[in-house]
């Protein structure tokens, strides 16, 4: 097969760092092809709600970048496509996608949303941490780029009627998936986190309990599109008057194989608890916390304004949590200030810090290295910190362990630079001069 | 407009597709089903007049969890709209939507 | 609604074309909808002249919201957009994009800023309401004498100033280098490596900083299109984004490149002064390399310490020149990044007893004392084996007003200077191995180990015994002199945390503050390259997810802990972004200016020169004679690429003969009357010559 597309570089991950590099590149007029496996670009940032430390809201930040990455002349997206496999192809590299079928014949649609309001089934929406619904036939959120349904043919009855109402017969009920290769000279893996399951603590309920939540699902809590358009909680869409948060619940904990620390939740739990101060200005916040890590710039002052404002921290560790016949979760506290006791708190909801995992091993497609943490090597850490364990591939954002969103943003602009200049080198062939340059006495 | 000939071809696609599909075709159908008996029983409780979340569970024998989901849904593509709040709970009523 | 008066306004292509604004309130995803009732806003902006659309949206600048202004522009041959959202500074270049896809020039579209002005500053929801109108009505009075306009088109110069020779600016050196632009990379000491050749092991990768270092500095020592030029500081700055005019001034060395008897002209000279490398700790002459294998290799004068005795001379006098002296070099940039990196904070007198004890030193210190200790002798300080070594966190960092003393500024260092607790426990972990009969103890207030490797370097502290105590920021450990009886010449006490405020004396016969970061002292750079500070003095980028690396000058980009505190990675990371930065900027060899520029009306202009004469910017603004019908007449005339638009000129000209592009006069006034309206949204309409009332 020869390839059917030949860029300068692939990037494979269409989140924050992934649209970053791909943009970071194509400013520098490289030709980029961006692969993504859902059917939207955004990654996990996109669903969240407001973003630390300016409390900007996050759509302001990545839609923006979505759409540019979308009218990029130089970048050719790629949606609900998969990475199957890469193969060294002399200094560069060929990668097979597989194009997933939408279903949609995208030369067509308009995306008007007329197949979606007619489709008859609703099913849990996992954007919504599947606490909301979503149909058959859907666009998968409202700011999705690109802005066109995808058919779920696994849970769909193959009624018609979205093929009745589609004005334009956009509906290819015969689509199939698509082969096709890609050649880069350069590839930038941006393949992003998963937060650690909820069911991984047996003593924090083991994700049982309804009104012990995820840090994520309280995002879209918070989020204006989140599921209920309100802080409600989900066992019964009661409005919380007592919310806690369980730091390093899924982190620095060997006994989940995360002994590391994710690096995040100490800012998205304070930046939670003031966006819920706002939204729920009687409710009482209580942060348990080991150590709080607040590293980055402008962060220790977002620490100290939200005690100022009233948030309790509270420095022990959460044993267990257990919850009552009305779902009310009750945490079990080892205090570490004034005298040594262990306390029993009830609150009307828990939300459990979760930490960082990769969301992806690129060692099923190719041989980059991972480390013992699941994350891709970095063999040069300190001075080129995106550069792999194989030439001309590059790491950016969270793939390369935890992350915040500034962080990831600054490393995909590194991860550019680095696939730049090894585009550069193929592209120039030339070899390096070598030779001191007259250093001025 | 479509054409009696495009219809007639339309027609046999869907048989084909669902021939193809019919353990997920089936699920669908059984998901579908219970869906609409669920819906049938809160609307006609919303019908009486605004319900909260455990209004509706105890009318019903469904768990409150189960009837939040639901009215998300409904509320999502506009079936259901609050109404008011109690200081603890929205309470529901059944909005003019395409299906009501 | 009422009738509307269309006004029509004169165009270049089309001079007949009414106006037909499309107005636009975005949500801000609640930012702004949470206080100001944008569906209200969007209903009374519908009732005024020329508006055709006026509409909501979650966030218009998402791919939907951009989809609903094009469609809007063609459907309803929209030529003025008006959005009122976030500040300018964020989404302005955005929507400029969405209005040019829609095949309108991008200059007319009008941004109001209802978020950072409105939304976040008030609470209560109908005087901000009422706010949103006004200000969007000003939008739109002015939107509608907006004039199509082109941006300044410049070549740029395809080299780059990179200021500051430590790790941050050799990476961002190289790294533009290699994408084929030329650097001039200039550092004001005469070695290069800055703060992290000081380093012995770094982590996570516990290799040595040298090599580490070293590996860098050969490549960029030997790239073809970087220039380095050490001792060196920038003293000018003129010109603008892809053509700025520098000079730098560059001080001798005193020694000659391959000069041949290094070491037996150091051994010749007679002065010995504190060593800064190693903090005082040891002594070198007034010839010195920095240290073993530093970059140059060829030695450098120290001209505040050189006698001018000449036994230098003797040992050779080829390749040494005492005359102190400087040269000035003129060149062409297109951008400059600024990689000033940090110094260490500097404890006060007495602050845990630094100063005042010997045993009491930062950590910076330390390695450079533990880089000197003889591999197998036991740990000495002040001539006296340590037994006991107190390590005390955040020195000079998460400082709280009313506990700390301020700096010379009047503020606290309230930020986490992010370094030091790995940086602490690494080098816990290191006197733990190197001295395993050396006890050590870490007070900690919160353990900050978050990067990759981090959490294992605090794992292996523990498992090497270091013993951890926790102090409260509020009730800070105290360092005195212990009883003449002591083992020990010092006790620490603290209430341990961690032990439920356990009152606490160690004796200790070391204590090491682990000190923070601050930005080196670069008040005079900030001047010249007018870049701006933040509250804690670092300088500060134009939005740390949109634009994290650039500052607000354009050109001006920022590499490592210039920047704000940074570990090694995190500064090459940054220094990386930077460069891909400036290749985006300078690859084309073209940089695009905004229009906003001063353009005279020559009929009305009479040559009076005032403009000239308050025009702070070089060559923006001339008086010229020249010859209109005949006659010589004096006309002031603007070169755009210079000129700042500011309008300084525009508010002393007696004949309103000047005007900035996209902000005229006419246009402020329009908006003053829009906001000024008895009713909000029911302006005073602007009347225009020539155009139908």
């Amino acid at each position: 097969m020869t390839p059917d597309m030949q860029v300068d570089a692939m990037v494979v991950g269409g989140g924050i760092a992934g649209m970053q590099a791909a943009l970071d590149l194509a400013d520098q007029g490289y030709q980029v092809a961006l692969v993504e496996r859902e059917a939207s670009i955004g990654g996990t940032m996109i669903s969240l709600s407001k973003v630390f430390p300016t409390l900007d809201c996050c759509s302001c930040i990545t839609t923006p970048k979505m759409s540019a990455v979308a009218h990029h002349e130089n970048i050719q997206l790629l949606t609900y496509t998969n990475v199957t496999g890469i193969h060294q192809n002399g200094n560069g590299y060929v990668a097979d996608v597989t194009v997933k079928p939408r279903y949609i014949d995208e030369a067509l649609c308009t995306g008007c949303r007329q197949c979606e309001y007619a489709c008859p089934v609703d099913f849990p929406n996992p954007f919504d941490a599947n606490l909301g619904a979503v149909r058959g036939i859907r666009i998968p959120f409202s700011t999705a780029v690109p802005q066109m349904p995808v058919l779920d043919i696994e849970n769909c009855l193959v009624c018609g009627k979205c093929l009745n109402v589609c004005p334009v017969d956009a509906i290819d009920l015969t689509q199939v998936p698509e082969q096709r290769q890609i050649q880069a000279e350069s590839i930038v893996l941006a393949t992003g986190f998963s937060t650690t399951p909820m069911d991984a603590k047996a003593e924090y309920g083991g994700g049982q309990y309804p009104n012990v939540i995820s840090g994520l699902v309280m995002e879209r809590l918070l989020a204006p599109t989140g599921p209920y358009g309100h802080v409600l909680r989900p066992s019964d869409g009661k409005e919380p008057a007592s919310i806690a948060y369980v730091q390093c619940a899924g982190s620095r904990d060997e006994t989940l194989g995360v002994p590391y620390c994710s690096r995040i939740c100490c800012m998205y739990a304070i930046k939670q608890a003031m966006l819920l101060s706002g939204a729920l200005p009687m409710a009482d916040i209580t942060i348990y916390y080991m150590d709080i890590r607040t590293f980055g710039k402008g962060y220790e002052q977002f620490y100290q304004n939200a005690r100022a404002m009233g948030v309790e921290f509270v420095k022990g560790k959460v044993a267990s949590i257990h919850e009552d016949e009305d779902h009310n979760p009750t945490v079990r506290v080892e205090n570490m200030d004034g005298e040594p006791q262990i306390v029993e708190r009830e609150h009307d909801l828990v939300v459990l810090s979760v930490g960082m995992i990769p969301r992806y091993d690129p060692h099923l497609i190719y041989d980059v290295a991972v480390a013992t943490d699941g994350f891709v090597t970095t063999p040069s850490a300190n001075i080129s910190p995106c550069e792999t364990t194989r030439p001309g591939v590059f790491v950016a954002g969270s793939a390369a362990g935890p992350m915040d969103i500034v962080d990831s943003i600054v490393m995909a602009g590194a991860a550019a630079a680095e696939a730049a200049a090894y585009i550069e080198a193929q592209h120039t062939m030339a070899p390096v001069a070598v030779g001191l340059e007259a250093v001025h006495a | 407009m479509t054409t009696r000939e495009e219809r007639k071809q339309r027609a046999e696609l869907l048989k084909r597709v669902r021939e193809e599909r019919t353990n997920t075709v089936q699920a669908t159908q059984s998901h579908l089903k219970e869906q609409q008996a669920i819906r049938k029983q809160l609307q006609e409780i919303m019908r009486e007049g605004p319900a909260t979340v455990p209004d509706l569970a105890s009318a019903t024998d469904l768990s409150t969890q189960t009837v939040l989901w639901h009215v998300t849904a409904m509320k999502k593509y506009d079936l259901v709209k609050e109404v008011s709040f109690d200081g603890e709970y929205y309470q529901y009523a059944l909005a003019e939507g395409p299906n009501s | 609604m009422p009738e509307k008066d269309q006004i029509k306004k004169p165009q270049t292509d089309s001079p007949e074309e009414p106006v037909k604004v499309g107005v636009y309130t975005c949500y801000c995803g609640g930012n702004i909808s949470d206080t100001v009732q944008c569906e209200a806003v969007a209903q009374q902006l519908k009732g005024l002249s020329n508006v055709m659309v006026s509409r909501t949206n979650m966030s218009m600048c998402s791919d939907a919201g951009q989809a609903i202004i094009e469609a809007d522009i063609r459907e309803h041959g929209l030529n003025r957009i008006v959005i009122g959202a976030c500040a300018p500074s964020l989404h302005e270049k955005t929507f400029r994009k969405t209005v040019e896809r829609a095949g309108l020039n991008p200059y007319l579209y009008q941004h109001v800023g209802i978020r950072e002005q409105d939304s976040w500053v008030h609470h209560n929801q109908d005087h901000a309401t009422e706010k949103a109108v006004r200000l969007m009505s000003a939008g739109i009075a002015k939107a509608r004498l907006l004039d199509p306009l082109a941006p300044i088109e410049l070549r740029a110069e395809k080299q780059a100033l990179v200021i500051g020779g430590g790790v941050a600016g050799l990476r961002a050196a190289y790294d533009i280098a290699r994408r084929g632009l030329k650097v001039a990379l200039i550092e004001k000491e005469p070695f290069l490596g800055g703060r992290m050749a000081q380093l012995e092991t770094v982590f996570p990768t516990g290799r040595p900083a040298r090599e580490e270092l070293d590996g860098l500095l050969s490549r960029v020592t030997t790239h073809p299109n970087i220039s380095i030029y050490l001792q060196t500081e920038l003293v000018e700055v003129k010109g603008y984004v892809g053509d700025f005019q520098i000079m730098l001034r560059q001080r001798s060395r005193g020694v000659a490149e391959g000069f041949a008897h290094t070491k037996a002209a150091i051994a010749a000279c007679p002065v010995e002064v504190p060593d800064e490398f190693n903090f005082g700790r040891t002594t070198r002459k007034a010839i010195y390399q920095r240290y073993d294998g530093c970059y140059p290799s060829t030695p450098a004068i120290d001209w505040e310490h050189c006698t001018r005795c000449g036994e230098c001379l003797k040992v050779s006098e080829q390749g040494i020149n005492l005359e102190d002296n400087y040269v000035d070099v003129a060149l062409q940039v297109g951008a400059i990044v600024v990689a000033t990196g940090f110094r260490p904070y500097e404890p006060r007198h007495g602050e845990f007893g630094y100063g005042e004890f010997a045993e009491v030193v930062t950590l910076p210190e330390l390695i450079r004392l533990m880089a000197l200790q003889e591999e197998g002798q036991p740990l000495t300080v002040n001539n006296r084996p340590v037994r006991n070594a107190v390590l005390v966190h955040c020195v000079g960092s998460r400082q709280i007003d009313g506990i700390h003393e301020p700096q010379d500024d009047g503020l606290v260092n309230e930020y986490c200077s992010r370094v030091c607790c790995t940086a602490t426990l690494h080098v816990a972990n290191e006197l733990r191995t190197r001295f395993p009969t050396l006890n050590v103890f870490d007070l900690y207030e919160d353990i900050r180990t978050y990067g990759r490797g981090h959490e294992e370097e605090y794992r292996h502290a523990g498992e090497q015994m270091v013993r951890f105590l926790r102090f409260d920021p509020e009730e800070m450990p105290e360092v005195v002199a212990a009883p003449e009886d002591d083992t020990s010449p010092l006790l620490v006490r603290v209430t341990d945390h961690l032990t439920w405020e356990e009152q606490l004396e160690i004796p200790a016969d070391l204590v090491v503050l682990a000190v923070g970061m601050m930005p080196n002292p670069i008040s005079d750079l900030i001047e010249l390259l007018k870049v701006a500070q933040g509250t804690d003095r670092f300088l500060l980028e134009v939005h740390p997810k949109l634009r994290p690396v650039e500052t607000a000058v354009p050109g001006v980009v920022l590499a490592g802990t210039a920047q704000g505190p940074m570990n090694i990675q995190e500064s090459c990371a940054a220094a990386e972004a930077a460069a891909a930065k400036v290749a985006g900027l300078l690859g084309q060899g073209l940089v695009e200016l905004e229009p906003f520029k001063a353009l005279v009306n020559p009929d009305r202009c009479d040559g009076s020169g005032e403009c000239a004469q308050v025009c702070a910017y070089e060559d923006a603004i001339t008086i010229e004679t020249m010859l209109v019908d005949g006659h010589e007449v004096r006309r002031a005339v603007v070169t755009p690429a210079n000129c700042a638009g500011c309008g300084a000129c525009v508010a002393v000209c007696p004949n309103r003969a000047i005007d900035i592009q996209g902000w005229t006069l006419d246009q402020y006034e329009a908006m003053v009357d829009a906001i000024a309206a008895d009713i909000p949204g029911r302006m005073v309409e602007p009347v225009l010559e020539g155009a139908p009332a």
